[in-house]
């Protein structure tokens, strides 16, 4: 076996990858173009897929930490790879750096809390919620709790890619290293942990300013840390299928598929969680973000479960699967596209009401802390005004304003119990009847009608979902490709720069023969090949 | 497991090594093993001795989908339709609230199901008097045991043989 080996990026895979960038750009520049409001297409894509593959990068780094903290030997073989994905961290600045600069010069209105004026008491649009979490949900924190964060985190990664490519000038096997090599990863385990929760919070559950939860950073970060797994198994079985990595054996496919395995059952307990806590809580400011997704994004919504819980549940219980090379791969692909599309879920839902916010705020609208009187903008004369695609998509929400309206002549402290029953009939149908979205579209043709108001939007309300925002359509899908090839081309970069096996590390030979002591009938030994 | 005793021939080994090796050799020599005894799980042991994998574990699956349904059909009975509360203005059958117990049952009647299963397997219910060939074997001795009972003079000299060939520390034979 051949231990020296030297990863070569070649011009096919480099020219593949520049297609996919291409694809990716000409993508956001098509969702750009779009007729849209204030191109919350574009901008909810471009957070999307930015914050996916920067978070991959960061837990990569923390996975990685923790592996070097925790002694581990196992996983020295596929080191170098979990170092080359963290630097990509680098480009994350860069890219979130065009999120920041769109929310100081008010470029993109994807986060509420960014309205002009709306922490203003003089302002028509003032909102006291917002305004009470204004000390934190404010452009000079955003730009430190962001891409200030992820300069502190890149800086961790950079010294320890930097510590263990020293290491291979050694003669031979030292531990010298090793200690420097554990203050930065035990260092950056706190760092990374205590801020990823604000990193979260800022950009992606700012998206629904009024609302917060507890869970969320757990929830997201572990989202991210399994979308980042599953993209690294599929990666070291391709580039096996390459002629590299020969020395990684289902073995260490085994444990990579138990932390795919166990950590996605861990995801479900967090998502559950959130969702469990704030249906018995029953506060209607939290309740509605399910609300909102029950309703109008039932796809999304239970296929998030289906591929992020069901799928690794079952296809990965049993041993057998997660040493063959075909289903890791299989299951790990879903896992992947399942927590890309848990991020879709996480933005665009909010971003969509965050728009229509601000639109009614351009408008001059009155000032309304709930939501759902923002969706009866598309009932007002004025919506004809409205940009087509948002105004199609904030239809199906607007039959929830009018039955908000009942409520809304109820006294004040009333109003949640009267809320908790109707989210209760709606939970009860939406797990009942898959097509409980269908329906509420129907509901609203008919109140629309009653109304008698213009019908231009009711045919893009009544097509049922619409691509972008309930589910993702072929521009996200290329704004994915895109992203993703920058990615890999950033990450294939970084491995061709080194040896893809450290073969200094004092605890090379340990992961050499690494075994999980699991004996399966029928499958050849490996352990005499060593 | 069978209530008559049995008199065994047994050596022992200090190293897992040699134990690995010799398990080997036996097998090799179609030496018929009762048992083999370590104070650890000896990884790779499992495939050289010839032992098929467990089938435990696909027990343990079908009592967690026993349990799930259980928990989640009984507290759908006792609090939807036998005696219907109204809790805190949830629905009567309140499912979410539900998961966690159904959760919670899934792992009990698994883990209490398997163990039950595995004890009952290896004979091991209370009042059972304990066949211990050596209490070493539970220190620092690996063993490979075989059983003699009916054996000619013949194959217990050739196990003795065998034993001396891998290098055994001690040959003991006992009845237990």
């Amino acid at each position: 076996m051949n231990l020296n080996t030297q990863f070569v990026f070649d011009s096919k895979l480099k020219r593949n990858l520049m297609i996919g960038m291409a694809v990716g750009a000409l993508c956001l520049a098509w969702s750009a173009v779009g007729d849209d409001a204030f191109y919350t297409r574009f901008w909810t894509n471009y957070l999307h897929n930015a914050v996916f593959f920067t978070g991959i990068a960061f837990t990569a780094m923390f996975f990685l930490s923790g592996q070097i903290t925790a002694f581990a030997g196992w996983m020295i073989v596929i080191k170098r790879l979990w170092e080359a994905m963290s630097q990509f961290m680098l480009v994350g600045i860069f890219l979130l750096l065009v999120v920041v600069i769109g929310v100081w010069g008010h470029l993109h209105h994807l986060y509420h809390w960014n309205t002009p004026g709306i922490t203003d008491p003089s302002s028509p649009i003032y909102d006291k919620i917002i305004a009470g979490k204004s000390g934190f949900l404010n452009p000079i924190f955003f730009t430190v709790g962001t891409v200030g964060f992820l300069a502190i985190w890149y800086f961790w990664a950079y010294k320890l890619r930097q510590n263990s490519l020293a290491q291979d000038k050694y003669e031979t096997p030292s531990f010298d290293y090793y200690k420097r090599e554990r203050k930065w990863a035990a260092s950056f385990l706190p760092l990374g942990g205590f801020l990823s929760t604000v990193f979260l919070w800022q950009l992606i559950m700012s998206i629904d300013t009024h609302w917060y939860s507890t869970m969320f950073a757990w929830y997201s970060t572990i989202s991210l840390f399994l979308g980042g797994l599953a993209l690294f198994i599929v990666l070291i079985l391709y580039l096996q299928s390459k002629g590299y990595l020969e020395y990684v054996t289902r073995e260490h496919l085994h444990d990579l598929g138990k932390y795919l395995f166990g950590i996605s059952i861990f995801w479900t307990y967090l998502w559950f969680d959130q969702f469990m806590l704030i249906w018995y809580g029953n506060i209607g400011e939290e309740t509605i973000y399910f609300k909102e997704r029950m309703d109008n994004y039932p796809v999304l919504f239970w296929g998030n479960l289906v591929l992020n819980f069901v799928v690794p549940f079952f296809v990965l219980m049993r041993n057998d699967t997660k040493r063959k090379a075909g289903t890791m791969f299989f299951a790990a692909l879903l896992v992947f596209l399942g927590h890309w599309l848990d991020f879709f879920y996480m933005i665009k839902p909010g971003a969509r009401i965050a728009a229509i916010e601000a639109m009614e705020h351009l408008e001059g609208g009155h000032h309304s802390g709930l939501k759902s009187d923002a969706k009866d903008l598309s009932a007002a004369p004025e919506a004809g005004e409205m940009p087509r695609v948002l105004a199609g998509v904030s239809a199906p929400v607007a039959e929830q304003g009018h039955k908000g309206g009942e409520q809304h002549a109820q006294p004040k402290e009333k109003a949640p119990a009267g809320n908790a029953e109707s989210r209760a009939a709606d939970h009860e149908k939406t797990s009942h009847e898959e097509n409980a979205h269908a329906e509420t579209q129907d509901a609203h043709a008919q109140h629309t009608g009653e109304h008698g108001e213009e019908h231009g939007h009711h045919e893009e309300a009544s097509r049922g979902f619409l691509l972008g925002y309930t589910l993702p359509g072929f521009q996200e899908i290329g704004v994915l490709i895109g992203f993703l090839s920058l990615f890999l081309f950033f990450f294939f970069r970084q491995l061709e720069r080194a040896p893809l096996l450290p073969l200094r590390d004092p605890f090379l030979e340990e992961s050499l023969h690494h075994t999980t002591g699991v004996y399966i009938d029928g499958e050849e030994s490996e352990h005499d090949h060593h | 497991m069978s209530a008559e005793s049995k008199k065994v021939l047994y050596g022992l080994y200090t190293d897992e090594e040699q134990l690995k090796s010799a398990v080997k050799t036996a097998r090799q020599g179609h030496l018929d093993i009762m048992d083999v005894y370590s104070p650890f799980p000896v990884h790779g042991l499992d495939p050289i001795l010839g032992l098929s994998e467990s089938r435990l574990h696909i027990l343990g699956f079908i009592y967690g989908a026993i349990g799930a349904l259980f928990g989640f059909l009984f507290m759908s009975w006792a609090l939807a339709k036998d005696w219907p509360i109204l809790f805190g203005g949830k629905p009567y059958w309140p499912v979410p609230s539900f998961i966690p117990i159904t959760f919670e049952m899934t792992v009990l009647f698994s883990a209490w199901g398997m163990t039950i299963t595995f004890y009952t397997i290896c004979g091991m219910w209370p009042g059972v008097k304990a066949k211990i060939l050596d209490n070493r074997i539970s220190d620092d001795k690996f063993c490979i045991a075989f059983d003699v009972t009916e054996a000619e003079q013949r194959t217990i000299s050739g196990f003795k043989d065998f034993f001396k060939r891998t290098g055994a520390a001690e040959v003991h034979e006992k009845t237990i």
